[in-house]
């Protein structure tokens, strides 16, 4: 999709390359959402939401390992593209964004 | 009089706790813990590179985190003052009763295991101090497909599966405890069942702690692929010192789907540990998962045996004892968590406190939205035996779906006068009387217990009435 | 109704403010004084307190302008009882006419350690609340019944109701509090019941604050010897209810009934901790609270049954049961017990959330009702459950009334 269309079809920029190191999340909020964004070692971006569905922790604060996201408050763990739950506490999985890299912004489907 | 239970003759005479076999332990590093000791820890055992770096991870979460500020006191516990890794006196695996040393023979056999029992063990995973010296599979389990053996060898021989499922149920991070197990456990069972596979016999582990100052980090997982069975149980018990042991084990149980899992233990820890523990399951769409726990020992014990119950129809159980003796807090009970619908639990809780001891439940059930037609029923009843023990019941309950039957019940009691009276009519002692009518008490839940626990479990709370009476 | 103007609603100078308007008797001043420095160093809750989780105060409006003159409080006072030297007046009028009396009760008791820093509070920024006295001996008959009412929601009003019975007397009491919907603002009412040996007092406290008020309060009762005391607290509006609710069992063989009710509906968010105090010999408390929650609405109960080591034959029991009437309604009951005596009568506690039994609405539907009949009817029995132990056809009628939307009218079960 060029820009334009990403941009119609509901994507927004949160972040430009450079802005989170390689095996590293980072908190974004945009148009009042909160998001957890993230870069695995191999390179490829992620969003999801930011919210734990355990207890509320923020999960752009935590770590990440491969593709998992853990969330600092106990560790629980989410797929960085699907949301999915890869380790208890929570039971309940994340909203996942689809996310796009054009030129050197990082752009997410909302 | 004699009691009514013919089976207490079968234990040997002078069985108390308190005894111990004198320390020989190989290997010890200093005391304390830091970066390096879990690293080291990671390289004896030869391990692959995820496994250090998950090690360091945990022990970067474990200095991060606050000790929980809820609970029993754990003032006592000074985590430099504890040896984090001692490997026994064998000279590594034994296939057989007969390879197993000596005094570490002497040490079963002083737990009264009659001999025509051992020919019936399936399998047993025993450990001496922090390194797994003995472990049996018989030919129709390994036949079978079952794997059973300790932790560690299961990390070198069963990697995939291992990583597959290692701390996908309680992660590195999930409370401080589960912190440092992570970065320093070391020995454990490791337990896979095939699908549709049953396995009939109680797979068991006897493990001890026999140094000063040692902790005990075993982590167990267990994995039941679907349709399977099986049983675990664990029991053990500890010499006394004066100086403050730690035991903080980590249990993993993945129930998968319509398959079955028990996981028995009865902890009589000596009065100086304290025995903090984080045990879990998860149970799949018509699985079952019961925990039956014991907890008898131990200067303070903190045990919340959970199951989540993710998948629709699951069912699981907490069936829990707890004694406390003078000076002794047993703050235990379960958490049971329903995520799917049709889900249904059942937590049982039993305790007593006498003299000076502190019994406290603390339970909790949640339930999401979503998960309609779902039941739980929690029921605590606790005795309290003199007028300087202590009972509390904290029953948790976040309850956010509207189609569902939820109910707690609790009792606080003292041992009946009337009923005293009765016994003491028909010739018992005070003391004796007592004991029956505690006995009688657990009964529902020792009832469920393999027989060997069950007499052990008796005769223990004879011992302990025989001590102090009302 | 006049509000003060300051920026900041309650500070020393405020409290100073109140004592000038009314030219207050130096025993009162002295007496706000002392407490303005309690809440000064009692801080607010943080959050982290196991009473405070599950509430956030983050929103509570601090800033409303503070009441500086009450509503007049409706009174029913029969005068039999006037003449035998009961007294029923708000709490300023109380002390115009009864100064020493009120003295000698007034601000003498701590409240529940939970909601410390808002008792604190009230007793030294009250600007209304009512005064209840029932001399030695003297019986009263009939309902006593006192009524706020605020013609405005947007307030910052901390009234303190002073009930107190004396030796051998008995009485019954309702007081409702009342406000419209609408604006948000802050209701921190406390409520202190003083019942003296052998005394026999049943009081019932009726909420029906508009929808936008927070109502963070507490309540006290000291049961005396061989006094027999029954509480009812029904809470029906706010936005958001705080209520700290702790019973002493201060004299040997008292007795007390706990008991509570809850119709919350929309997002209100109501959050209820008790204590059971069982300090004395023979003693009994008996707690029931019962709760129907609608749409999003949620409901917290952390209670608290303590039996004080060293005593004798308590006999208690705490009971709280949710009906969950909406898919996003939601409860969290927690009855705590902490006993260190082992000499006990009888002590449990037993909790329930879920959906009306399915059994029932069934039967009830068969008898030709649609499903919305009957579940008031249903809700309606769930409550009478709890209103009838009060024993009292005045504030059983008052609170099925004010329970209208949820269970229907009084007169048909339609």
């Amino acid at each position: 999709m060029t820009t334009l269309e990403q941009t119609a079809s509901g994507f927004v920029t949160v972040a430009r390359v450079g802005d989170v190191e390689p095996g590293a999340v980072r908190v974004v909020e945009i148009d009042g959402r909160s998001l957890c964004i993230g870069l695995t070692e191999d390179g490829e971006w992620g969003a999801i939401d930011n919210v734990c569905t355990h207890d509320g922790g923020t999960l752009g604060e935590g770590e990440l390992d491969d593709s998992g996201v853990e969330c600092p408050r106990h560790g629980g763990r989410f797929d960085l593209f699907s949301g999915r739950v890869l380790a208890l506490p929570p039971v309940r999985p994340v909203e996942a964004y689809e996310t796009v890299v054009d030129g050197d912004e990082i752009r997410v489907r909302l | 009089m004699a009691l009514p239970n013919p089976a207490l003759s079968q234990i040997p005479d002078g069985y108390k706790f308190g005894w111990h076999d004198s320390e020989q332990p190989r290997t010890t590093f200093e005391k304390g813990i830091s970066a390096e000791v879990v690293a080291e820890i990671s390289r004896i055992k030869d391990e692959p590179t995820w496994m250090t770096d998950l090690r360091l991870k945990a022990y970067r979460h474990f200095e991060a985190r606050p000790m929980p500020k809820w609970g029993a006191d754990l003032a006592g516990i000074d985590f430099q003052d504890i040896y984090y890794y001692v490997t026994g006196n064998s000279d590594g695996a034994a296939q057989s009763w007969d390879d197993v040393p000596d005094y570490i023979r002497r040490t079963y056999d002083k737990l009264g295991i009659p001999e025509a029992e051992k020919k019936y063990l399936a399998g047993v995973g025993g450990q001496y101090d922090s390194e797994v010296i003995y472990h049996n599979i018989r030919e129709d389990l390994e036949k079978q497909g079952v794997i059973f053996m300790g932790t560690d060898q299961a990390l070198k021989e069963h990697p995939d599966l291992f990583r597959e499922h290692f701390g996908t149920v309680i992660p590195a991070n999930d409370n401080k405890l589960a912190a440092l197990n992570t970065a320093v456990w070391s020995g454990g069972s490791f337990i896979y069942v095939p699908k549709d596979v049953h396995v009939e016999l109680p797979l068991q582990a006897y493990f001890r702690i026999n140094t000063q100052n040692m902790g005990q980090f075993e982590r167990t997982l267990i994995i039941a692929d679907e349709g399977s069975s099986v049983h675990y149980v664990e029991g053990c018990t500890a010499p006394t010192y004066s100086t403050a042991s730690l035991h903080s084990a980590v249990v993993e149980i993945i129930v998968k789907k319509g398959a079955r899992v028990r996981y028995t233990t009865i902890q009589n820890w000596s009065s100086n540990v304290y025995n903090l523990v984080t045990k879990r399951a998860v149970a799949h769409e018509d699985a079952v998962m019961e925990w039956v726990d014991g907890n008898l020992g131990s200067k303070v014990t903190m045990k919340y045996p959970s199951i989540y119950l993710l998948g629709e129809r699951a069912h699981g159980e907490v069936l829990s004892i707890a004694f406390a003796g003078d000076g002794q807090h047993q703050d235990a009970g379960g958490k049971i968590i329903h995520a799917a619908p049709n889900t249904t639990s059942l937590i049982t809780s039993k305790s007593i406190s006498k003299g000076t001891g502190r019994t406290s439940y603390r339970g909790l059930i949640k339930v999401y939205p979503g998960c309609e037609k779902s039941k739980s029923t929690v029921r605590c009843d606790a005795l309290i035996l003199s007028d300087e023990a202590r009972s509390d019941t904290y029953p948790y309950m976040e309850i956010d779906e509207e189609d569902v039957t939820i109910g707690h019940e609790a009792t606080v009691s003292k041992v009946g006068s009337e009923q005293l009276f009765y016994l003491m009519s028909r010739g018992l002692s005070e003391a004796e009387a007592s004991a029956m009518i505690v006995n009688g008490f657990i009964e529902p839940i020792v009832k469920e217990l393999p027989m060997e626990y069950a007499v052990e479990m008796n005769r223990l709370i004879q011992l302990q009435m025989e001590g102090a009476v009302g | 109704m006049t509000l003060t103007q300051t920026a900041s609603a309650l500070d020393a100078e405020a409290i100073g403010r109140i004592s000038d308007r009314h030219d207050e008797p130096a025993w009162l001043r002295a007496l706000r004084a002392r407490w303005w420095q309690a809440a000064e160093q009692t801080p607010p809750p943080t959050g982290q307190e196991e009473e405070w989780r599950r509430t956030s105060l983050d929103n509570l409006p601090r800033d409303a302008g503070l009441l500086l003159d009450a509503p007049q409080l409706e009174t029913h006072l029969p005068s039999d009882a006037a003449q035998a030297g009961v007294i029923l007046t708000d709490l300023r009028t109380a002390i115009r006419e009864h100064s020493q009396l009120v003295e000698r009760y007034l601000g003498r008791v701590s409240g529940p350690a939970s909601h410390a820093h808002f008792w604190a509070l009230a007793q030294a920024a009250w600007t209304g609340g009512l005064f209840c006295y029932v001399p030695r001996g003297v019986s009263v008959d009939g309902t006593l019944v006192a009524r706020q009412t605020m013609a405005r929601a947007d307030i910052n009003f901390h009234p303190v109701s002073l009930v107190v019975a004396e030796e051998g007397s008995s009485v019954t009491l309702l007081e409702e509090v009342v406000s419209p919907d609408g604006a948000t603002g802050w209701y921190g009412g406390i409520v202190d019941v003083q019942a003296a040996q052998g005394a026999r007092v049943r009081y019932a406290n009726l909420q029906q604050l508009g929808d936008g008020v927070w109502r963070v309060g507490a309540e006290r009762v000291v049961v005396g010897q061989d006094a027999v005391v029954i509480t009812l607290n029904a809470e029906v509006g706010s936005k958001v209810t705080k209520l700290g609710l702790d019973v002493l069992m201060t004299g040997k063989g008292g007795t007390s009934k706990v008991l509570g009710l809850l119709a919350a509906g929309d997002d209100q968010q109501i959050d209820i901790n008790t204590v059971q105090d069982l300090a004395a010999d023979h003693t009994t408390s008996d707690l029931l609270y019962l709760s129907a929650l609608y749409d999003r609405a949620h409901a917290s109960f952390y209670g608290v049954t303590n039996v004080r080591h060293g005593t004798k034959q308590t006999s208690s029991y705490q009971e709280c049961r949710n009906l969950l009437l909406s898919p996003q309604a939601g409860a969290e009951p927690i009855p705590v017990l902490e006993i260190a005596a082992n000499d006990i009568l009888r002590c449990g506690h037993g909790a329930t959330a879920g959906a009306i039994d399915p059994t029932t609405l069934f039967y009830a539907q068969s008898r030709g009702l649609d499903a919305d009949a009957a579940e008031r009817m249903i809700v309606r029995g769930f409550f009478e459950q709890v209103v009838a132990k009060v024993e009292d056809e005045t504030i059983r009628e008052r609170i099925l009334a004010a329970l209208a939307r949820r269970i229907g009218s009084t007169e048909a079960n339609s």
